[in-house]
């Protein structure tokens, strides 16, 4: 069964209040990374939109993940579709 | 020094400045999010020009006033402890960078508070006009002054002894070869090449880039110390 929601998000650090998954939140920096490398439009709707259903896959039996987690899943997911992109949505966090 | 050779100096200061990365790593931030958000061709290369602008400013600014303050304090006969002080700044600004420019792991990060880091890259993100951009170029600038409050000092205390005509150029050309990095990286994204290449040659080279820029700083402090004050301390 795959969800789009009731999963918790936990923030980096538990610094900022945590949040419910928002599926479409994923699918647009999916997309913004994969435009960034290079990608066409409908290539970067494509891998965003089946990343973000691996990712709900992955969430199904779990009730709290943290941010971090789901850029890491999202990431290995991503790898396998466009690697430059990939690498751009990993880095994102770690640019400066 | 003659004025070429002093100019000459100056643009090892530029080259130095320009080997900092923290306007080079907020451009591809704003670059990155420029093109994902799906902005015109147009638009990200008038935005990013935007920002590029902004830190040429910022450092035409910053060595303007730090050459004014110097000039008003001293003159144009800067005494020497002022010279051995400012080598000091870039032999100890040079070790500190060796030792804690980028943090430790994956990425780019740099040894610069979290929080500010964070809110430069929520700024990336936020900037949808040519004037924000323009301010966040101004800003990066401003928050490099650690590393770059060196090879300014150097620099502006070069400059003060020249000529008039001298010093506008050496500014000049200063602020231009300091933007270096940003003109490549603002050429790639221009060019619609992907950012991460630029990310990855970022990446590959830090260590690289960390020991050169620690390097050339001690090069600079070393240089000017005995060009300057030995030899004018030993009357040669």
């Amino acid at each position: 069964m795959v969800r789009s929601g009731g999963v918790t998000i936990v923030k980096r650090g538990g610094r900022r209040s945590s949040e419910d998954f928002n599926p479409d939140k994923l699918e647009k920096s999916v997309t913004a990374a994969c435009l960034s490398s290079g990608a066409s439009r409908g290539q970067s709707e494509l891998y965003a939109k089946r990343v973000v259903k691996e990712v709900e896959e992955w969430l199904d039996d779990r009730p709290e993940v943290t941010s971090s987690d789901i850029r890491r899943i999202a990431g290995k997911h991503l790898q396998r579709y466009h690697h430059d992109a990939a690498y751009l949505y990993q880095q994102h966090r770690v640019t400066l | 020094m003659d004025s070429i050779s002093s100019i000459a100096v100056v643009a090892f200061a530029a080259l130095i400045h320009a080997s900092f990365q923290l306007s080079v790593s907020v451009l591809t931030l704003l670059g990155g999010h420029s093109i994902g958000s799906l902005m015109s061709r147009k638009k990200t290369v008038r935005l990013i020009s935007g920002y590029v602008m902004g830190a040429g400013v910022m450092t035409l600014l910053t060595l303007s006033f730090v050459a004014f303050l110097l000039l008003h304090i001293f003159g144009t006969d800067v005494p020497l402890v002022v010279w051995s002080v400012a080598c000091g700044i870039a032999f100890g600004v040079g070790i500190a960078v060796w030792l804690f420019y980028y943090r430790k792991g994956f990425g780019t990060p740099l040894w610069i508070p979290r929080s500010f880091a964070r809110h430069l890259t929520a700024r990336s993100k936020q900037t949808s006009q040519s004037v924000e951009a323009f301010s966040l170029g101004l800003t990066s600038v401003a928050a490099e002054l650690i590393f770059i409050l060196p090879t300014t000092v150097l620099a502006a205390l070069i400059l003060i002894e020249l000529p008039g005509v001298w010093q506008l150029i050496g500014v000049l050309v200063y602020s231009i070869i300091s933007l270096s990095g940003l003109l490549i990286v603002w050429a790639f994204i221009g060019s619609g090449k992907s950012l991460s290449r630029v990310q990855k040659w970022r990446e590959t080279n830090k260590r690289f880039i960390q020991f050169s820029a620690g390097s050339a700083l001690l090069v600079l402090g070393f240089f000017i110390y005995v060009t300057k004050v030995i030899a004018e301390v030993s009357g040669t």
